[in-house]
């Protein structure tokens, strides 16, 4: 088992490992000849997928992988394994491999960091008299940085029984706006409703309505078990987002229009199946209803959207996924695609039942 | 009697406060000496493996210095043109946060400090006096307590190795290292500069937060204790980065990485070259820097393989232990009036004890190391910087003459139990009601126990 690389782009690693820790501490990386794969699955809250394609973060001339089951399956501590890439920053070589010490796995990291200096005449004290090492004057200076961050190798067994959940087919998907400023409205709502909660010393008034709702991924947890406060979050085939909170003491909702509403790839399915599905249904309600019909709805925890949210950093395009009532997912493409594949997170989210 | 006054302007005042920022990552207390010529504040870490202490010069660094002793009352006592004491660091801290930058009509002009001790006076009272803008006067009156104050000993003249270095370098240095680090190891490797950090201890903390229920169903029979495993993290500079590296290869010396960070962070802010004394492991280290009439110095034990690989060396390497030093400011009346005024700090206040019979500190070994599982390797575990690594003398008799003073804490030769022990006899109140019971259990029993059987105490 081996795999050894350099770093192409340090950064993006680290901003995708920055993201990705919001949501777990404890990561499935999976790498493969292609793809390198995370999946994180807390206990609650939001699970992500992620594909990435080799050559987005590691440099593909020295990516070397080798596996009796042509993957290596590794648990990383992945805020641990973001906080050792620090270190890379701006560093023209980093390397990743896999290795072993005292019998224990590690990934290790190795960084040459060099920058100019000016040299350290001026301040040169007389009170630390005695010959010099060398010379003072301006020059490069390197320094060799090594972060050992501690895995657990998986067997292939493992893992076999982790899948991707399986959903329904989405009554809306649409394309997310600006995620900054959805991220900004998003925490300013959940933060208001919060703030109005505590005045108050109750928590959101949760009708206890039957749910008839089934989720084929997770538990759908109830909106009384957990006191943070719910967004509402809706959308429909004709380019409109709505994000809306609502407690005792207040409304607010901010609306989205002209977004767009993807056409899928007709590579996948015939026209036929496209046009059965319940998204393009809905499209075509619409285009003979008008704007106002064919929403789908999902209740989702605030704080929590907010850690999905965080994947801002990297610019990418969202789509989001309506089931109503049951789901929200989220395929979010990385900017810039590596030979025709593109670096890809889905993230499921569960609708929490009224 | 004796009096200490003196006034600081506004930066004055800002580089107290950071030195007392960096105190207060040492110990809970300072400790304060006056001088006729300097003032000092020092900091002892509650293992008495890191001392700090930062002094002043009267002339450079004070607007005004003045300190004025009576000799009535002290009889050729070394301390005579010296006083101590210490004080919460906390309190201290509080009045100066936040007083300086302000570009307000009452920022703080220049502030005085009072002090004066007498002793027909049982109150204690450090007066501190910010002049502000428009005729605001804020006064401050804390309370200090008289101590002894020990002083870890460094022979400068006798360090082997040394190394100075920009303390901007020295930060990006430290900025590689995780948060959970604890400890660098320091060593010269051919031409290269090594700092690496390690943890002795995994961390701790509750087993839940790590896997889902799911993922535990998954990855069924593994723990999860590697992940918790701290990360390693190594730094290799060319020696050529620092100003000066005169340190043999391969020696690896290890000192606790918190405390560097706190010098680091400090020198940086007053931006001094940051030179490092030291001779072998287990030996103390030397951080030292000189900036606009303070000097600072921070003492702190080493630990690493002491001997085993150089065996020879203990003949060779002029040993420089640090003897105990420690300095009262009343000989006499600080034993006199212990038990009704401020306790004094523990350890200090104990006299030597023959190595037999239940002395102090074997009841307190017995009792903390029962609290406390010691790991296996204690023979990493820091050496306090006042017990000598092997001092023969502690095999002599017992010296009637030596004055009380003296540390006497080391006498059982049990110095990886020790360790532990000092760390929980620190508070001291407590410790304090805890010496006057030693002190009866010193004296022999007069009663049989047979005899108060009929009490029901013992029933």
């Amino acid at each position: 088992m081996r795999f050894r690389t350099q770093l192409k782009d340090s950064r993006t690693f680290s901003k995708l490992t920055a993201s990705l820790s919001t949501l777990g501490k404890v990561c499935w990386m999976r790498l493969e000849y292609d793809v390198i794969r995370f999946t994180i699955i807390p206990d609650q809250g939001t699970q992500v997928w992620a594909s990435i394609p080799v050559g987005t973060i590691f440099d593909e001339t020295t990516y070397s992988l080798e596996s009796n089951s042509d993957a290596i399956n590794i648990e990383v501590n992945i805020s641990v394994l973001n906080r050792a890439l620090r270190s890379a920053w701006g560093s023209s070589h980093t390397q990743l491999r896999l290795t072993k010490k005292d019998k224990l796995p590690l990934l290790a990291l190795t960084v040459l960091a060099s920058e100019w200096t000016d040299g350290n005449m001026a301040l040169a004290t007389d009170e630390t008299p005695g010959e010099t090492t060398g010379d003072r004057g301006p020059r490069e200076r390197q320094t060799w940085i090594t972060q050992e961050v501690p895995i657990k190798i998986l067997h292939e067994s493992a893992v076999e029984g982790l899948h991707e959940p399986h959903c329904p087919d989405p009554e809306v998907h649409i394309i997310l706006p600006n995620l900054g400023q959805l991220k900004s409205i998003s925490d300013r709502f959940t933060k208001l409703a919060s703030t109005s909660v505590k005045g108050n010393q109750s928590g959101i008034v949760v009708p206890e309505a039957p749910s008839d709702n089934t989720s084929t991924f997770g538990a759908n947890t109830t909106g009384s078990t957990n006191s943070s406060p719910k967004l509402e979050l809706s959308a429909n085939m004709h380019g409109s987002l709505r994000l809306a909170i609502a407690t005792d003491e207040l409304r607010i909702s901010s609306f989205w229009s002209d977004l767009v509403n993807p056409p899928l790839d007709p590579a996948q399915m015939t026209q036929e199946q496209i046009e059965q599905l319940p998204s393009e249904r809905n499209r075509m309600r619409q285009a003979r209803e008008g704007d106002e019909s064919g929403w789908a709805k999902v209740r989702i925890d605030g704080k929590d959207w907010s850690r999905v949210l965080s994947i801002g950093r990297m610019s990418p395009k969202v789509v989001a996924c309506f089931v109503n009532d049951i789901a929200l997912v989220l395929y979010v493409y990385l900017p810039g695609s590596w030979n025709g594949e593109e670096s890809c997170l889905t993230y499921y989210i569960n609708s929490f039942t009224t | 009697m004796t009096s200490l006054a003196l006034s600081l302007d506004p930066p004055a005042l800002i580089r107290l406060h950071d030195v007392l920022i960096c105190l207060s990552k040492f110990s809970e207390t300072v400790a304060i000496e006056a001088e006729p010529t300097l003032l000092r504040l020092s900091a002892l870490n509650s293992t008495k493996t890191g001392f700090a202490s930062f002094a002043f010069e009267k002339n450079a660094f004070f607007e005004a210095y003045s300190f004025q002793t009576s000799s009535a009352g002290h009889s050729g006592s070394i301390a005579q043109d010296r006083f101590f004491c210490q004080i919460y660091a906390k309190a201290l801290l509080s009045i100066f946060r936040g007083r300086i930058d302000r570009n307000k009509d009452t920022a703080v002009e220049r502030c005085d400090m009072e002090l004066h001790e007498d002793p027909q006076q049982a109150e204690c009272r450090l007066t501190v006096k910010m002049i502000c803008g428009l005729g605001v006067i804020k006064s401050y009156k804390l309370t200090y307590e008289p101590a002894a104050i020990q002083h870890a000993v460094f022979d400068k003249s006798k360090a082997t190795s040394m190394w100075a270095a920009d303390p901007r370098f020295l930060k990006n240095l430290i900025e590689h290292f995780s948060s959970s680090a604890e400890q660098l190891d320091m060593y010269s490797d051919s031409g290269k500069a090594v700092f690496t950090s390690f943890t002795t201890k995994v961390t701790e903390g509750k087993g839940t937060e790590f896997p889902s229920p799911r993922q535990k169903l998954s990855y069924a029979n593994a723990g999860i204790e590697i992940l918790k495993h701290p990360v390693h993290t190594s730094v290799a500079t060319d020696k050529l980065d620092f100003q000066e590296y005169l340190v043999e290869d391969n020696m690896h010396v290890a000192i606790n990485l918190k405390d560097f960070k706190a010098i680091v962070g400090h020198a940086e802010t007053v931006n001094a070259t940051v030179t490092a004394r030291f001779t072998r492991p287990c030996k103390p280290l030397q951080l030292e820097y000189l900036v606009e009439g303070v000097q600072a110095e921070f003492t702190i034990m080493t630990r690493g393989q002491a001997d085993d690989d150089v065996p020879s060396s203990r003949a060779t390497i002029p040993r420089e232990t640090p003897a105990p030093i420690t300095i009262s400011a009343r000989p006499s009346e600080t034993q006199a009036s212990a038990p009704n005024t401020m306790p004094p700090p523990p350890p200090r206040s104990r006299s030597i004890r023959p190595l037999n019979g239940s002395s102090a500190q074997e009841n307190l070994t017995q009792k903390t190391s029962a609290d406390r599982p010691l790991a296996s390797g204690l023979s990493m575990e820091f050496d306090s910087l006042f017990v000598p690594a092997d001092d023969d003398r502690q095999w002599d008799e017992m010296n009637e003459e030596e004055p009380q003073d003296i540390l006497g804490w080391d006498a059982s030769g049990t110095q990886d139990a020790f360790g532990a022990s000092i760390r929980d006899a620190e508070p001291s109140l407590g410790a304090n009601e805890r010496t006057e019971e030693d002190d009866e259990m010193g004296l022999p029993p007069t009663q049989r126990l047979s005899q108060v059987r009929q009490y029901g105490l013992f029933d």
